[in-house]
């Protein structure tokens, strides 16, 4: 195992450091919204959860290409790193989601198009582990958790598109709505600021998790690489 | 008046952010120490099978 790279050390600080200056725009810079009025804070990182989520979503059906293409152990350890982190982060967008509802809506949950696709990608992307599980040749995991999460990806998209296609109260943030949807609201300059800075902060977040878990996928092959030696 | 005064306030909804954010914190929070727990476990594996291996030479 080798020792933590520097530019790790630099990526925690500097992520660590964004972390709390988001905290402190989501919570002392941005006004109160006029209607929905303090769960309406919710929609910064509920929004940066989201977004990690998708973005994780994206970097393992692109490392599933690469193990494809390539046939690097190294593809599935990423792949299964943005996996676990996205889907982490992509629960918590669920669940803040429906605390948001709860507040605004007066329901904790509705099969609207958004939420329903959503959760959808989240199952999904809970039988992908599942999957992997029941699989214990190394090499046949990899290749078919690849394939799975390359089509799994395209239940993203469909997500993100779903409140733009679908008749739905979920509202829209960027781009117009439709007239259905419930708990719109037009940002102000500083509202607009600390979203795209959630927005950042959460992508460091990702990133810097990122390394941090495909450390401890290749930390873990290498101890399972020396047990079956040691073994022997 | 005073009907209009309140109806032009925004909504109670505090206990909804803090739930929300405790949400967000607490999942966080328990995922980072499981990223720490399991490296930390991977590394007492592997000092212990270098000590295996050493025991065996």
């Amino acid at each position: 195992m080798q020792s933590k790279p520097r530019l790790l050390t630099i990526l925690d600080i500097v992520t660590l450091l964004l972390f709390v200056v988001a905290v402190g725009m989501v919570f002392f810079y941005a006004p109160l919204e006029a209607v929905m009025g303090q769960v309406q804070r919710v929609f910064y990182f509920h929004v940066a959860n989201a977004w990690v989520g998708m973005l994780g979503f994206l970097v393992a059906a692109i490392s599933g290409a690469g193990l494809l293409i390539k046939g690097d152990p190294k593809w599935d350890i990423a792949g299964i790193a943005a996996i676990e982190i996205s889907f982490v982060f992509f629960f918590i967008a669920i669940v803040s989601g429906s605390i948001w509802a709860r507040g605004t809506w007066g329901t904790w949950w509705t099969w609207d198009p958004r939420l329903t696709s959503a959760a959808i990608v989240e199952l999904l992307y809970a039988a992908y582990f599942m999957l992997r599980q029941g699989i214990e040749d190394p090499d046949r995991r990899a290749r078919i958790g690849a394939i799975y999460a390359i089509l799994s990806f395209l239940s993203v998209p469909l997500t993100f598109i779903s409140i733009r296609i679908f008749r739905t109260i979920h509202p829209v943030i960027i781009g117009s709505g439709a007239a259905t949807a419930q708990g719109s609201f037009d940002m102000t300059t500083k509202m607009l600021q600390t979203f795209m800075f959630s927005l950042l902060t959460f992508s460091f977040i990702f990133a810097d998790l990122l390394w941090h878990r495909i450390r401890l996928g290749r930390l873990a092959v290498e101890t399972e690489t020396l047990r079956l030696k040691t073994l022997q | 008046m005073m009907m209009l005064a309140i109806q032009q306030a925004p909504a109670e909804t505090t206990i909804y952010m803090i739930a929300g954010y405790s949400v967000i914190f607490g999942v966080m929070l328990v995922y980072i120490i499981s990223l720490i727990v399991r490296n930390r476990n991977l590394k007492r594996d592997m000092q212990s099978l270098h000590e295996l291996e050493e025991q065996a030479k």
